[in-house]
């Protein structure tokens, strides 16, 4: 009678076993899966069995942005932290994110001062020690400046 | 020969040399600091030498929370292969900083190249990476900013991004947007969906424009409300860019030799005054170098409305002909042109747009008395002709 009951239950655990492990391997294979790749403010992604990808500036994925995946997708993106999924007609992915770094960079070229980074940058100027004036430039935006001895030029993010 | 060949590249060289090029950078451009999670953090930073250039920098802090950061490094050299190089600085705050935002950068500059004989050679340039720290508020208190994503084709997109700065989590955040014309009308109330927002998270309320707005420029009245409070900002907006275009250009009583009264009619569609606006018109010879180079006086054009802009061109000394020419009207923000071809005649001028008459010639040509005159002898001749006739008839018939 117990050896029974015992063999009752061993094939009651096996068929949940099987069960599970069927449903494990289904969800496997229809799971969208992307790899995403980051470099500096473009990230490019790669797909085996997605459809889109979902991509938000909040983790809640409030507002977000759909992009249909297509062969070697890429996004420029400004600076900021990055919530992405990605997403087929089954299944939502888990959300990732990522980080495209601000990028502060100036240069001085003859009497031209130019942006080189990827944020809008507040430049303050001074002469001898003393704040002579503001420019503000945005990204790859230069601006005609007097590149005297005594000059400074401190660029930060705005 | 050989001695030319040498000086010329000597002189490109020491060109070269003396074209002084400076550049520095540093990533990320800011770090945030939530003090709720610590108050010890060390926090890496990236010099850029993009250049690649050899470059001595040197490191300091300066800010409100600058006795409170130690500097890894203060003074690093790179060589031309160095393309970037990695350092960190240490965060020690204090548990006393009041709730809020708290600063302090970190200052790179490079030490400007001397010349040979000791002295500095242009201007100096330093990058800043900040650090910006925030200590909770002990309630609750928000930070939000209004974004607005707009074209003249689809509607018109608001996005608020909030960020909950309070210890304490919100369970109903909504927002109101009032848009309102320059005039201070009221056109239209938008309200968002409410959400919750938990302790340092941040999320976005979203609500889009649907009506037909014109292009132009309008202020958004913002209230975020979160639970029982709420905090209030303005923002201006614009939909589309200003712009102005030029409908029309023509001459009255033109005589070659004289002054010619340019009137240039522009539309400003703009729901703005358009202040400083004037006309450039450029007029080409037939070996394309400008023969003339107009301009008009200045003037403010009212929003949403049409004006004439006069310029005077003195043709003494053009010869009659067809000249290219190109019109431009500035109005700050922009610039409105048109290429023109101008037919010069004796009595007439005729200004031809590219696929358009923008203007005609003399205009009070065909009531000139001229004219009158020789349609009054044709009639005159024809009468006496008729009359001639009608008389032969009737003494035919007498016969």
């Amino acid at each position: 009678m117990n050896k029974k009951k015992i063999s009752g239950n061993m094939k009651v655990m096996v068929a949940q076993l099987l069960f599970i492990s069927i449903v494990l391997v289904v969800v496997l294979v229809v799971y969208p899966k992307v790899e995403a790749d980051l470099n500096e403010d473009s990230v490019s992604f790669k797909s085996i069995n997605a459809n889109a990808i979902i991509i938000s500036s909040s983790p809640d994925f409030s507002n977000p942005r759909y992009v249909e995946v297509e062969d070697n997708l890429s996004l420029n993106l400004k600076p900021g932290t990055y919530y992405w999924k990605a997403s087929n007609d089954l299944l939502n992915g888990f959300g990732r994110s990522f980080v495209v770094e601000s990028e502060v960079g100036l240069d001085i070229e003859d009497d031209e001062l130019t942006n080189t980074g990827n944020v809008i940058l507040n430049i303050t100027e001074t002469e001898g020690g003393f704040l002579v004036g503001h420019i503000i430039l945005g990204p790859d935006e230069s601006s005609e400046i007097e590149n005297k001895n005594d000059g400074e030029y401190v660029g930060r993010q705005k | 020969m050989n001695k030319l060949i040498r000086c010329l590249f000597f002189v490109f060289v020491m060109l070269f040399v003396l074209s002084s090029v400076s550049a520095l950078g540093v990533t990320p451009g800011r770090t945030t600091m939530d003090l709720s999670s610590g108050l010890t953090k060390s926090i890496p930073f990236t010099v850029l030498n993009d250049a690649e250039q050899d470059m001595q920098v040197v490191f300091y802090v300066q800010g409100e929370l600058k006795d409170y950061i130690t500097l890894s490094d203060n003074n690093v050299r790179f060589s031309s292969s160095e393309g970037s190089n990695s350092f960190n600085y240490n965060v020690n705050l204090p548990g006393d900083l009041s709730p809020g935002l708290h600063e302090a950068e970190v200052v790179i500059m490079r030490i400007p190249d001397a010349s040979e004989d000791g002295t500095f050679v242009g201007a100096t340039v330093a990058v800043v990476t900040q650090l910006h720290a925030y200590v909770p508020c002990p309630g609750k208190c928000i930070e939000s900013e209004l974004n607005v994503l707009s074209d003249e084709t689809t509607a018109t997109r608001f996005v608020l991004p909030v960020v909950n700065r309070g210890k304490v989590g919100i369970g109903s955040l909504r927002a109101n947007i009032d848009i309102y014309t320059p005039l201070n009308e009221r056109i239209a109330s938008l309200n968002t969906d409410s959400t919750s927002l938990d302790p340092k998270s941040r999320t976005e309320l979203v609500v889009d424009w649907d009506g037909n707005a014109s292009v132009g420029s309008y202020i958004a009245r913002v209230t975020v409300f979160y639970d029982e409070l709420s905090i209030s900002f303005d923002k201006e907006f614009a939909i589309g860019d200003a712009s102005l275009s030029i409908d029309s250009i023509y001459v009255n009583n033109f005589k070659l030799g004289e002054i010619a009264k340019l009137n240039i009619l522009v539309e400003n569609k703009w729901n703005k005054n358009l202040d400083e606006v004037f006309a450039n018109l450029i007029v080409y010879d037939k070996n394309n170098d400008v023969m003339a180079d107009v301009k008009s006086s200045t003037d403010l054009i009212p929003a949403l409305s049409k004006k004439e802009l006069i310029a005077y061109w003195d043709t003494v000394g053009v010869k009659v002909g067809v000249y290219d020419g190109k019109l431009t009207v500035d109005y700050g923000k922009g610039e409105a042109d048109k290429n023109l071809a101008l037919d010069v005649n004796k009595d007439e001028l005729s200004i031809t747009g590219v696929g358009y008459v923008v203007g005609s010639g003399d205009q009070g040509g065909k009531f000139e008395i001229k004219n009158i005159l020789i349609i009054l002898v044709i009639v005159l001749i024809a009468i006496n002709a008729l009359w001639f006739i009608l008389l032969k008839r009737v003494m035919k018939r007498r016969k």
